[in-house]
């Protein structure tokens, strides 16, 4: 890139100037944790006017920025010290490489002549992230800064979003130099997509008799929902969403079969099985989404749109590939016909018959009728982070969502601790909308020091934690693939959370039983300030439907034929 | 699929990191090197020569390359079948 240049020369430090070009990139937030050699960059945060918010933990950092980011679609920040600061951003930033969430990462480093002589807090971070950055960058001279954060913006937010490290040693940061300020290099004109391949594709679409699309979260990364939901309603075609896509179609649209996968629906499974044209939609055929690959959609030929060149036929071959940015293509497809109406009636009967049921017996509460009754309380605008587990993979069946980014969750990393960090990195980025952050027992202990930062500003979020005492999906795959032989799954000794909560000023209440739950939900939505609500759960309950790992996807167990012994055993 | 050998031509800057990213690529996907070279032209950048074999294509791998931002070209040549003896992995810079 060649930025576009002013020619000022003007003598400042290197952490005046990061500071400056963070600014100049449009950064007002910035989520961190100090330590000795970034302490230059925080000696001229101080009086800059940028508002950086101290997680307890760099990991909490790196995971509020990723929710920031994707909130906004512009870059979160996130900030540590070399070594030990640094390494614990890993996690954060392969949770944003892994879900393509734009960010931008800040190390400090150790002083230039000290690198590589296993000096005090020295690690190769540059080297360590490179398999989860979009790209990254060690700075050898003040006057590359300008330059160097101006690019790291760009390559962050634009093309399929990423997160971009910028590894700062401390004599750098500290040192003066001579700059010249530079503007952000002007993007080049998006191409427009291949008009063989729009006919084709088009053609095709017009030629199906099942035709079905998978909408992917690159239609949310590239705010194509508008036009996504134009070509839907324009064409009639039936929809599936992966994890990342939930929201992209209202969950009550006639046409929407619900999410695909291991854990997805059964008519969506179904459904997909049946079909002879997949158009798949900023998705990557992920093998959580597809089961055993091979046996996936056997009957279909692919249309496959995406930003990114090498996702195309990466795991499954693309009949045709329209590659570029989605909108521009999604308003480009016109197939002659609308989808066959014996094809949707198939579809909308798969539909009735998969539909979720509530009246299954459970012990206590029953966590999918009530994240059920969640959704239909919940006020307009409101953001759910998950955790991972089976919590999750409940949000992700009975929640409703209006719009995707109402729904962050770790898709590809399958982070457990990304749900209190993101919903202090949503709440920040949006804070006029409620953001609850939904999570398990296993989960939240992973980042439960959030609870300070929440308390320290005053962060107005929600939590709803389901406590099986357990590590759910693991005993539930425990259970079902390994012959019920449990193994470091029992949690029985879980803290009191609600008097965890309580130790870091966030208000708390518990539960156990059903007739307490509507009165329960009501308090959690409508109490002033950060709240908790604890729910105990009957610890065997499980997730279904289950696509068994290396199985097709409408080969799905469910809690019936689990009773039968079609798993490995209990 | 079987195993085929793939050689690639990469142009790339010289930039810190350039060559490591893209070699790290290479086995991170899949893909096992066999043989390197890497030669500074005239002009600017880098260039480099490799051979890998994989069940993987070579087309994907190239793909796979032109994302990174280092790298400012990469030519496929015609896939081989896996050559019996590897003349194994020549010192970087050999060609230098």
């Amino acid at each position: 890139m060649n930025p576009s240049t002013h020619m000022v020369p003007v003598l400042r430090s290197g952490s005046q100037i990061l500071i400056e070009a963070l600014q100049n990139n449009g950064v007002k937030q910035i989520f961190g944790y100090p330590g000795g050699t970034i302490m230059p960059v925080y000696d001229a945060l101080v009086g800059s006017g940028l508002k950086h918010y101290l997680c307890r933990h760099e990991q909490g950092a790196a995971l509020a920025a990723d929710a920031y980011g994707r909130v906004t679609r512009k870059a979160g920040v996130c900030m540590a010290t070399s070594g030990p600061g640094a390494t614990n951003l890993v996690t954060g930033i392969a949770n944003a490489f892994m879900d393509s969430v734009p960010m931008v990462v800040i190390t400090g480093q150790v002083p230039t002549a000290l690198q590589g002589t296993d000096a005090f807090q020295e690690v190769d971070i540059f080297g360590i992230t490179m398999p989860v950055v979009k790209h990254s960058y060690i700075v050898r001279n003040v006057s590359d800064i300008p330059r160097i954060v101006n690019e790291a913006f760009q390559l962050a937010e634009n093309g399929r979003p990423g997160p971009v490290l910028i590894d700062l040693p401390k004599d750098i940061s500290a040192g003066m130099g001579e700059t010249i300020e530079t503007l952000p290099a002007p993007l080049p004109e998006a191409s427009k997509p291949d008009p063989v391949a729009m006919q084709q594709a088009s053609d095709m679409l017009s030629r199906a008799r099942r035709p079905l699309v998978i909408a992917g979260g690159g239609i949310a990364i590239s705010d194509s929902v508008g036009a996504f939901r134009a070509f839907i309603e324009r064409t009639g075609l039936p929809v599936t969403t992966t994890l990342k896509g939930l929201g992209i179609m209202p969950t009550d649209h006639p046409g929407y079969v619900g999410m695909l996968g291991m854990h997805g629906n059964g008519a969506a499974n179904h459904v997909v099985q049946n079909c002879d044209l997949l158009m798949v939609v900023g998705a990557r055929f992920d093998d959580r989404a597809t089961g055993h690959l091979s046996q996936f959609a056997q009957s279909a030929r692919i249309i496959h749109l995406d930003i990114d060149p090498a996702e195309i036929s990466k795991l499954r071959k693309a009949d045709v590939a329209i590659v570029g940015e989605l909108k521009p293509a999604l308003e480009g497809l016109q197939p002659e016909n609308k989808a066959n109406a014996t094809w949707l009636g198939q579809c909308a009967g798969w539909k009735k018959e998969f539909a979720w049921r509530y009246d299954a017996p459970a012990k206590g509460i029953y966590a999918p009728r009530l994240l059920r009754d969640l959704s239909r309380a919940k006020p307009e605008g409101l953001t759910i982070t998950c955790d991972v587990g089976q919590h999750q993979m409940w949000v992700a069946q009975h929640c409703s969502f209006n719009d995707p980014l109402e729904h962050l969750s770790s898709g590809g990393l399958g982070t457990m601790g990304y749900g209190l960090p993101a919903a202090i990195g949503a709440k920040i980025a949006k804070p006029e909308d409620m953001v609850i952050c939904v999570s398990g027992d296993g989960s939240f202990m992973m980042n439960v020091q959030e609870l300070a930062t929440i308390n320290r500003y005053g962060i107005d979020v929600k939590i709803l934690l389901f406590d099986n005492s357990a590590l759910g999906l693991v005993r539930q795959w425990q259970e079902i693939f390994f012959e019920g032989n449990y193994s470091e799954v029992h949690l029985d000794d879980n803290p009191d959370f609600a008097g965890v909560a309580r130790a870091f000023g966030v208000k708390a209440r518990s539960i156990s039983e059903p007739e307490e739950v509507s009165q329960a939900l009501d308090w959690l939505l409508h109490t002033e300030g950060a709240a908790m609500l604890h729910v105990a759960i009957d610890s065997m309950e499980n997730v279904w439907p289950l696509v068994p790992p290396g199985k097709p996807n409408h080969k799905m167990m469910s809690a019936k034929t689990a009773d039968q012994g079609t798993g490995n055993g209990k | 699929m079987r195993n085929m050998d793939h050689t690639l031509h990469i142009q790339l800057s010289n930039c810190e990191g350039a060559i490591i990213r893209a070699l790290g690529l290479m086995e991170r996907r899949g893909y096992t090197l066999k043989t390197c070279s890497v030669g500074e032209p005239e002009g600017v950048g880098r260039e480099m020569e490799v051979t890998v074999t994989s069940s993987r294509s070579g087309d994907l791998l190239k793909r796979q390359l032109e994302r990174l931002h280092d790298v400012f070209y990469v030519e496929l040549k015609p896939a081989e079948p896996i050559k019996p003896h590897s003349p194994g992995i020549r010192p970087i810079n050999s060609r230098a």
